[in-house]
């Protein structure tokens, strides 16, 4: 019998011939990696051929859930998409969340991997009755919100559909899996599943799952619902995380023009405080959430738009673009094809200042010009112009452009940077250049020492190298039980919370302890899984620019991050992690891993 | 005045823990305070590094032997400051220090009629001279700055330093306390004036700027009604991030709260 808050069992779906096998889950490997991002590193290792290419009809997908889905615990309605990267070439797992994570947990998995490929543009669907898959050629083409509206509105009630847009459907490299409006988003997942002629996953629920200790749960619930009514969570109630964009603008955070610069001089006219007055028509939550982070923007011609601070930032100050209208129009454009914001934006302001440089015959590609930005995107969803390009991501698009446009290039590993500027916070460089994604701030959250006072942001060291250790871990915990971020705050002691949550929930004794090895173990899973497809110890790096080019703060300090600083933090890191001065884990951490 | 002068309380902190946190502010380099063996010592920023004179009684140029002797291989230049300097500036910390880079062995500042050796830049290999003069019983500054090349600025030197002019113009950073009523009458003057400016969910519609007199962060934060909370970090000049409210302010300082939590 499965512990609670599990099957104890993952469907195993081919999308070749429309037949599924069960992959059993014992009690002590799901103890070992939890579900979400953990359980999908697991999977990946199990169930992704060596070398196979995330384009290949081979390559596995999965949708992971977690333990704590269906439970009462606020922000637990979440699920992770697990694949090799087709922008990286590495392991990826994404989050989104809603009643997708629900429902596809209550069709009786723990996970629905997908392997194979449909012959023609079919949705595949999961439920009580089985396994099978419809076609899907009248949604092909169509954006993900209307595809899944569509979809539900054709297979009826208790439906949660996970879909595609153009752009996956295209196999764009930072094509995104959409739900409800929320995507997961980054690494290109999108791509895989369209790889595979799969529009849509739909998912309806078809049993429960009871945790082991309800009233502890149900207390606990109790508990962190007061609590995600308080100040740790006041900023993302009330302005959302755009609320970033102004207070990183004035402390020299704010990459912006593909990284030339730390401050945008347009940051005003973006800001949250701005738009928040003038724009805000509604908040919005996903299912099992008490926080309500997202706001609801108002935009030119009526539209209605969700914004975050990513996509403002990428699709703004990146692209150097100030007027607000025409980066909601962005962001909208980018949810209709489906592209992850930061990769889209990131992409085009490296092929702008490529433009500026005479690298690529685009004239009209220019810094700040919004009519630009909006064509990049739109011929990045048809294929057209240097969309083909573009669609490639800034790494390989840098790597057939050539002319030295790979040193600003703003990508780690493929994937590209987030809007936390390395120069002026280095705990954060570090957590860039070392972690297993990529270039990614929610893998590690290594920007909070960084913030902190703890730590002095400009002068990297051993120090920033534990913290972003430790915010490594805790980021594997909560993207594995799963519990959402923004509700970080609330936790006094996060690990030995999280052991109480998980226990009420599963009937283990766990402890924070346990949780400790268990957030170590799933980190090195996921490098040991790229070093098998092919890692190498120079991925663990930044962009050149970042460590050439430095950038002033406003006090007039010179921010400065060296290739020797960040050599020093990288073995600080690998040493804090038990890896070799290579880092590569040794036997004892590999046997840990349960791979064999 | 019946209490150490270091531990003289300072708008909520005291006048030690003002002196090294500028310092440190200035220097980004190590901050080393000399004390008497065995001396009380009010708490002080973190990562300030504390040495016992190995002699007591035997005035500044032991004091400056120990302190550069510290320094000794980390810093080539150290700035010299005794704790009874309330209204130490950073401009004027800079100008000196500039002073000293310019190729001087001391940058002695002559400022409101007289030198201010525990005002000024030393480079650090004077701890063997200084070492040695103590050894001859020759226990004055005077008899340093004759074995070495010093760079003396008068007021109008350190004046022509556009920033120091503007922020600290009548040289207060010299002033000194040496008695109940000198400590009194510093701690009777209006706080300095700086800017603050509040971010996110903490503007609540008046973001800023807006100019008070405050002497910390903390006090910067009461006077716009924030509190510097595990919810709040404070930017100084848009610069190092703290919490630490003790941090102390200066004429001209701009500090940006934060929401503490930048997940995005």
């Amino acid at each position: 019998m499965a512990p609670g808050g599990y099957f104890g069992q993952a469907l195993v779906v081919d999308a070749g011939t429309g037949t599924a096998s069960t992959l059993p889950l014992p009690d002590e490997l799901l103890r070992a990696y939890l579900g979400g991002a953990g359980l999908g590193a697991w999977l990946m290792h199990r169930l992704a051929p060596p070398g196979a290419g995330p384009l290949t009809a081979q390559a596995p997908l999965a949708f992971v859930f977690s333990p704590l889905v269906g439970t009462p615990l606020t922000t637990s309605a979440k699920f992770a998409v697990v694949a090799k990267s087709p922008l990286t070439g590495l392991l990826n797992d994404a989050l989104s969340s809603s009643h997708f994570a629900i429902s596809g947990k209550l069709t009786g998995y723990d996970a629905i991997v997908v392997r194979g490929a449909c012959q023609r543009p079919s949705a595949l669907l999961v439920d009580g009755d089985g396994v099978r898959l419809i076609e899907a050629s009248d949604l092909w083409g169509l954006p993900a919100a209307e595809a899944e509206k569509r979809l539900r509105s054709r297979l009826g009630r208790g439906w949660r559909a996970a879909v595609i847009g153009p752009a996956g459907e295209r196999c764009v490299r930072y094509a995104t899996i959409s739900h409800a409006g929320r995507h997961a988003g980054r690494g290109g997942l999108g791509a895989v599943l369209g790889a595979k002629r799969l529009k849509a996953v739909a998912v309806r629920a078809a049993t429960k799952v009871a945790p082991a200790d309800p009233e502890a749960v149900l207390a606990a619930a109790r508990d962190l619902r007061a609590r995600s009514f308080g100040p740790a969570t006041a900023k993302y109630r009330e302005l959302g995380t755009l609320a970033n964009l102004l207070a990183f603008n004035a402390i020299s955070a704010l990459p912006s023009r593909n990284f030339q610069a730390a401050t945008f001089a347009g940051a005003p006219r973006l800001a949250a405080e701005e738009l928040a007055q003038l724009r805000t028509v509604a908040r919005n939550s996903c299912a099992s959430c008490t926080i309500g982070c997202e706001h609801i923007y108002s935009a030119r011609g009526g539209k209605q738009m969700r914004v975050e601070y990513e996509n403002v930032f990428a699709l703004g100050p990146m692209c150097g673009v100030s007027d607000p209208d025409a980066v909601l129009a962005a962001s909208a454009r980018c949810d209709e094809l489906g592209l992850d914001t930061i990769s889209a934006g990131g992409t085009i302001a490296w092929a702008m200042e490529c433009a500026e440089r005479g690298l690529i015959d685009a004239p009209w590609l220019r810094f700040g010009d919004a009519g630009a930005l909006l064509r990049a995107l739109s011929e990045i969803g048809t294929g057209e112009g240097v969309g083909e390009l573009l669609a490639e991501g800034s790494r390989r698009a840098a790597e057939l452009v050539g002319g030295g446009s790979a040193e600003f290039a703003p990508h780690v590993k493929g994937l590209e940077l987030p809007g936390y500027e390395p120069r002026t916070m280095h705990a954060m460089a570090l957590g860039l250049a070392v972690n297993s994604r990529g270039a990614d701030h929610n893998r590690s959250g290594a920007y909070e020492a960084d913030l902190s006072g703890d730590h002095d942001r400009l002068a990297g060291g051993a120090a920033h190298a534990a913290a972003a250790i430790e915010t490594e871990d805790r980021a594997a915990i909560m993207d594995s039980l799963i519990l959402c971020k923004f509700l970080r705050g609330v936790f006094r002691e996060p690990f030995g919370e999280w052991a109480a949550l998980l226990s009420a929930v599963t009937g283990w004794d766990v402890d924070g302890a346990e949780l400790r090895r268990t957030a170590r173990r799933i980190v090195l899973a996921k490098r040991v899984f790229n070093i098998r497809e092919g890692w190498r110890p120079s991925d663990d790096w930044l962009p050149q620019r970042l460590l050439a080019e430095p950038v002033t703060t406003g006090s007039g300090r010179v921010a400065t991050l060296t290739p020797e600083r960040l050599r020093g933090m990288i073995g600080a890191y690998y040493t804090g992690r038990g890896l070799d001065a290579q880092g590569r884990p040794g036997e004892a951490d590999l046997a840990d891993l349960r791979l064999r | 005045m019946g209490t150490p002068k270091a531990a003289l309380e300072w708008h909520g902190s005291t006048l030690l823990r003002r002196t090294a946190a500028i310092l440190a502010r200035v220097t980004e380099g190590p901050v080393v305070v000399v004390r008497a063996p065995g001396q009380d010592l009010p708490a002080l920023p973190p990562g300030t590094e504390v040495v016992d004179d190995p002699r007591e009684g035997l005035g500044p140029v032991q004091g400056l032997a120990a302190g550069l002797a510290a320094l000794g291989g980390r810093a080539e230049i150290a700035f010299v400051s005794s704790t009874d300097m309330p209204f130490l500036h950073p401009a004027f910390v800079r100008r000196v220090l500039r002073a000293a880079q310019e190729g001087a062995d001391v940058a002695l500042p002559v400022a409101r009629g007289y030198p201010q050796p525990l005002a000024a830049a030393y480079r650090t290999v004077l701890a063997a001279v200084a070492e040695r003069l103590v050894a001859e019983q020759r226990l004055r500054p005077a008899f340093l700055f004759e074995q070495c090349a010093v760079t003396r600025l008068d007021e109008s030197a350190l004046r022509a330093d556009p920033v120091l002019a503007a922020l600290d113009p009548a040289l207060d950073s010299v002033v000194n306390v040496n008695s109940l009523a000198d400590y009194q009458a510093a701690r009777e003057r209006p706080a300095p004036e700086v800017t603050v400016q509040r971010f996110g969910t903490l503007a609540d519609g008046h973001r800023g700027p807006h100019q008070v007199r405050a002497a910390t962060v903390a006090a910067a934060a009461d006077a716009t009604g924030l509190a510097l909370d595990g919810h709040v970090v404070a930017a100084l000049n848009g610069d190092q991030i703290t919490r630490d409210g003790e941090t102390p302010l200066a004429a001209g300082d701009t500090v940006f709260f934060l929401a503490a939590d930048a997940g995005g």
